[in-house]
């Protein structure tokens, strides 16, 4: 039996209303799309949604007590609320450096990675690639 | 150098932003030596580094970087270029010697009140946020309620929840991405409300930080009154009629305890106004040349002090031009005045630069007034292109050849865009 699936396409701000017709994981038509872009991201989407991810971990000793962090890749649609439970969990102690990997292979995705999204100096150690509140003298 | 500041400048720029940043390194590019950016909060940066979510720098580096990522990007480039940079810092004022030199008052812990020239200064203080006040939502006055922004800045760089059950009124980019944000950390966002019949934010925002996690959106609703004494308990929604008035007869209250606020963002010109420098009234910025400077000679404005931009990439564009006019400018080099007057026409709401002149290639921004798709934009009889839609909430960007303007010999240029026949616009 031919089933209808509803999106609205994120290519562009037209936002495109699309529907997709399948019989269970067979794709049998895309319409409503005005481009390319939008039979693409229906097919994706029913297939293997997979989202990106930024939240924040716990820093110690640094200027904020929150480091931002991302994965390096998309994960499948349906594991990013659990991701995002277990990132909330991880706590890191400055000095970190951008890009720096807190957790490989994150959740068992091969390649996909848990990176500091900035460097975050230790409290007081900032140089020239992190900033602190320090201020000299008029010189 | 961070934490250096001399007492003669040839460029100080006002904000460590993208928008700061930029400026710095152009006015770098044209040759200005001595280059300040003087920042007020502990760290440059700017709303960047509060913006941790994916989604910058696609076009100016085709990548696609979150917001402290695009930050430290600059802040590396700018102190290895050598421009002296004072976080913690607040410029108090800005004055104008009779010689054409500029005096600019910083504020600082470290050593109070200071005077640094600066031959040319770039205004880059971005924009803040619309609040509760300017939307004049009538009610009680408890705690939870706030603004959007600042409730990302509590989470994402402070550690704060500002609550458990969240309601957000408005529907723009930063309201969407701060219901996805407040679901992640766990709290239940229980609806986002939009006064138009439209989302204010990208289709692609609307799609992952609402739809995914299930967040209802009501469009033509408005929150119409705030419950609760001491904290916020419930507020009250209803439907509005084209005449953007709440019907409270199919008014419904929703429980929540926090209210979100993501209703736009003004312009912070203080600074401007105590100089004197004209404003626009739409934009709530500088009126500014081609060269993007204001009403004052050698004071140039760039980013969302200038009029608030949706990405960041065309923010940097912007700053790093007005750096480096700046930068010309310090060194004593004049462009010939404008003589070409932009004007917003039919379904413009605002055009920026406010002038042209015709010796040198242009990007026009411009902004219109309400969606419409397919469409034709006019730029006088000189220009017309075609485009698929318009949205407010898409700035558009005009290229204008110099050849296109050689041939042009009045004074005015009115910019319209007008449906094209088969076309369809809301309002």
């Amino acid at each position: 039996m031919t089933e209808t699936v509803h999106l609205t396409c994120i290519g562009c701000p037209v936002g495109c209303p699309l529907q997709l017709e399948h019989e269970g994981s067979e794709i049998k038509e895309i319409s409503g799309n005005e481009c390319d872009r939008g039979a693409k991201y229906a097919r994706q989407e029913f297939l293997d949604p997979r989202r990106d991810l930024s939240t924040t971990v716990a820093v110690s000793n640094a200027l904020w007590p929150r480091l931002p962090v991302r994965l390096t890749g998309p994960i499948p649609k349906d594991k990013v609320l659990d991701a995002a439970r277990r990132i909330h969990r991880i706590r890191v102690e400055a000095p970190v450096t951008i890009g720096q990997i807190l957790e490989a292979d994150f959740m068992g995705e091969k390649g996909v990675h848990l990176v500091a999204s900035r460097s975050m100096p230790a409290a007081g150690q900032e140089d020239v690639h992190h900033l602190g509140e320090t201020v000299s003298p008029l010189s | 150098m961070l934490g250096r500041m001399k007492k003669a400048y040839d460029v100080v720029v006002v904000g460590g932003g993208p928008a700061g940043m930029g400026a710095a390194l152009g006015a770098r590019d044209a040759g200005a030596e001595r280059i300040l950016i003087v920042d007020r909060e502990p760290e440059a940066g700017g709303i960047l580094l509060q913006c941790i979510h994916a989604g910058f720098g696609l076009h100016y580096f085709k990548e696609n970087l979150t917001g402290p990522e695009y930050a430290q990007r600059f802040l590396e480039n700018v102190i290895e270029q050598d421009v002296d940079v004072v976080p913690g810092s607040y410029a108090a004022g800005v004055a104008l010697d009779s010689d054409g030199i500029k005096t600019v008052r910083v504020m600082n812990p470290a050593f109070g009140m200071a005077r640094v020239t600066a031959k040319a200064v770039v205004l880059a203080m971005g924009c803040r946020e619309r609040t509760r006040g300017a939307v004049r939502i009538p009610g009680t006055r408890p705690s939870g309620v706030l603004t959007a922004g600042l409730a990302q800045k509590f989470v994402n760089m402070k550690g704060y929840l500002p609550g458990r059950r969240i309601a957000v009124l408005g529907s723009g980019d930063i309201g969407l991405i701060m219901a996805r944000r407040l679901t992640l950390e766990g709290c239940r966002v229980v609806g986002v409300f939009e006064l138009m019949p439209y989302s204010n934010g990208l289709t692609r925002n609307v799609v992952q930080c609402l739809e995914d996690f299930g967040i209802p959106l009501h469009l033509s609703t408005t929150v119409a009154y705030i419950h609760g004494r001491d904290r916020v308990e419930k507020v009250t929604v209803a439907p509005v009629g084209p005449d953007f008035m709440p019907d409270m007869r199919q008014s419904r209250d929703v429980v929540c305890d926090t209210l979100l606020i993501s209703v736009g963002l003004i312009p912070e010109n203080e600074l401007s106004q105590a100089l004197g420098i004209q404003l626009d009234v739409v934009t709530g910025g500088p009126r500014v040349s081609s060269t993007l400077e204001t009403s004052m000679p050698g004071v140039f404005a760039c980013g969302n002090v200038l009029h608030v931009h949706d990405l960041v990439d065309f923010v940097t564009a912007e700053a790093l031009l007005a750096g480096g006019f700046a930068g010309e400018y310090a060194r004593g080099i004049q462009r010939p005045r404008d003589n070409i007057l932009l004007v917003p026409g039919d379904n413009v709401r605002y055009c920026v630069p406010h002038s042209l002149s015709p010796e040198r290639a242009h990007t026009i921004y411009l902004r219109c007034k309400v969606p419409m798709k397919p469409c034709i934009v006019r730029v006088g009889d000189l220009l017309q292109k075609k485009l698929k839609f318009v949205v407010p909430a898409e700035m558009i960007m005009l290229k204008i050849k110099p050849d296109l303007l050689e041939r042009f010999h009045g004074d005015t240029l009115r910019i319209d865009i007008r449906p094209l026949p088969g076309g369809e616009s809301s309002d």
